[in-house]
């Protein structure tokens, strides 16, 4: 990873920390750095909202004066910050692996439903940063023999708690939402409550596990 | 208490917004035009960021059950109390059971109103703005609809204020910085940009102002980037060519390349703009944005000052 990082001004306050140009075979070990410099960063109290994207991290200040210096300043921090600096929870997803597209996936690949919940289930992925709607993870660490093309007819609801494929993505959806992934799980874990102390379930660089659960009679 | 007896097309109670808290998807929200916003809360001596009510294009009617203290900021959609026309940038007394009723107008999109100590509803993550999407703040995380009663405090001193404020020009051309991806797009599609004019397209919304126009051809590409954050301001290339100017309700990341990103001076204006509006775009300085941006501050401050010396009186 020699490749320098590209760091641009977008808006007289804000900066994005580009290094989505290195190796797509490093990108979670980028990705965890960056969690570290996002860290780093909120400890100093000086930004308004710190957000990963793939491999990449936009910065807003809360004062525009200080611009310059954090450009000048990222790149020297960067090769400081310790990736394992950065602590994360590891979350344990109860999942009804009962969904709807089970069978069209098991097919798609030629696998038996078993093997479809052994893959699905045996890693531990990590969310690389957060999207789409409040609490939705894109997640690594989906199994390349589960990676399925989107549905060719986007469902105009997918249920809360759907778990699902897309490509090579796997996630949750934590409200009613449209999509067009393939939905092959459920869980009753709540990933967002607006009420809640801390009101989404899971942050970028967490950990977690689907753990394949009966549903009771 | 304000009773709504017709909402029209969109009414919501926004603040600035919520902040801190992009980096788990949630949106900004809040007033879309929020220098309209904040001079309607500094003519009834508000704080900036007490709630006020975004209404979108008018025909819309609330009843107040109390005293108050109101200022309209933002589109002039003739609005009348009773039968008095009241105008944006002014502060009006208003009495119980007198009637606030707005039509349509050709001056903008969004007004505002600020009562006095602004609409009371629980703070959700730190924010009294409704989002719409996520369904939380404001009245339960909804649009108004009619027969619904929102909470403000009485104010029954007397109110005499014979300060006004105005209300900026329409700008026809939009100031950019030039965006993180310029390098990828192609040098014919970054001049259609800045040489073509956009109309407002219909399917515009809170989320974002969609731009028609006839060069899309020229600006077409077949990027797809890793998702990235983006914000109120972004200016978003989806590959059919037509741009996207994102606003407080879009999502927090994306995947499309990004051409600009609007000044922080001129992003209100794009609560404003009406379908079929034509504008255009030019990319500036980051010095001549800082400049835009301490005008319209020196502007704010301005109005603060000659209110203080008014009310100190």
């Amino acid at each position: 990873m020699s490749t320098l990082p590209s760091i641009k001004i977008l808006t007289n306050s804000s900066l994005l920390f580009d290094v989505s140009h290195y190796s797509e075979q490093h990108i979670l070990a980028t990705q965890k750095k960056l969690w570290a410099l996002s860290q780093y960063c909120k400890n100093t109290n000086e930004f308004i909202d710190l957000v990963p994207g793939m491999n990449s991290l936009t910065l807003y200040l809360k004062s525009a004066s200080n611009l310059y210096q954090w450009q000048n300043t990222l790149t020297k921090l960067w090769d400081e910050v310790d990736d394992y600096a950065f602590e994360s929870q590891h979350h344990k997803i109860d999942t009804y692996y009962q969904g709807d597209d089970l069978h069209y996936v098991a097919n798609y690949h030629q696998l038996t439903i078993d093997e479809v919940i052994n893959l699905h289930s045996k890693e531990i992925y990590h969310v690389l940063f957060l999207g789409f709607v409040p609490g939705f993870p894109y997640l690594h660490g989906l199994n390349s023999q589960l990676f399925t093309p989107r549905r060719d007819n986007p469902r105009v609801s997918v249920p809360k708690g759907s778990i699902a494929i897309g490509a090579d993505q796997t996630g949750i959806y934590p409200e009613d939402s449209p999509g067009g992934w393939h939905i092959i799980a459920h869980t009753d874990a709540c990933l967002f409550d607006a009420t809640a102390s801390t009101p989404c379930l899971f942050k970028p660089g967490d950990t977690l596990e689907f753990v394949p659960v009966k549903r009771n009679k | 208490m304000i009773k709504i007896i017709k909402p029209g097309i969109q009414l919501t109670i926004q603040d600035l917004g919520r902040v801190g808290f992009r980096h788990l998807g949630v949106s900004r929200s809040g007033s879309l035009d929020a220098y309209a916003h904040i001079i309607a809360n500094r003519l009834v001596n508000n704080h900036d960021n007490d709630a006020v009510l975004e209404l979108t294009v008018g025909l819309c009617e609330l009843q107040f059950e109390c005293d108050t203290v109101i200022a309209l900021h933002g589109a002039d959609l003739n609005a009348k109390l009773d039968a008095q026309a009241v105008y944006p940038g002014w502060s009006y007394p208003v009495k119980a059971k007198q009637t606030l009723k707005f039509d349509t107008g050709r001056g903008g999109s969004r007004a505002y109103i600020a009562v006095k100590g602004g609409i009371e509803c629980p703070e959700v993550m730190g924010s009294k703005s409704t989002d719409l999407g996520a369904a939380i703040g404001g009245f339960n995380g909804r649009a108004l609809q009619s027969d619904d009663i929102i909470k403000i405090t009485p104010y029954t001193q007397s109110w005499l204020c014979n300060k006004g404020a105005l209300t900026p020009p329409k700008r026809k051309v939009i100031r950019l910085h030039q965006g993180p991806h310029h390098e990828l797009l192609t040098p014919e599609c970054i001049n259609a940009f800045c040489t073509t004019s956009f109309t407002i397209n219909p399917n515009s919304n809170r989320m974002g102002v969609r731009l028609d126009h006839n060069n899309s051809q020229i600006m077409q590409h077949s990027l797809s980037l890793h998702s990235l954050a983006v914000a109120p301001g972004s200016v978003q290339l989806p590959p059919d060519g037509n741009p996207i100017v994102l606003l407080n309700d879009a999502q927090t990341t994306g995947g499309y390349p990004l051409i600009g990103h609007v000044i922080e001076a001129d992003l209100h204006q794009f609560a404003q703009f009406r379908t079929a509006d034509s504008i255009t775009f030019e990319f500036v300085t980051l010095e001549q944005a800082i400049a835009a941006k301490n005008k319209l501050d020196a502007h704010l401050s301005q109005l603060k000052l000659s209110l203080n010396r008014y009310w100190a009186n």
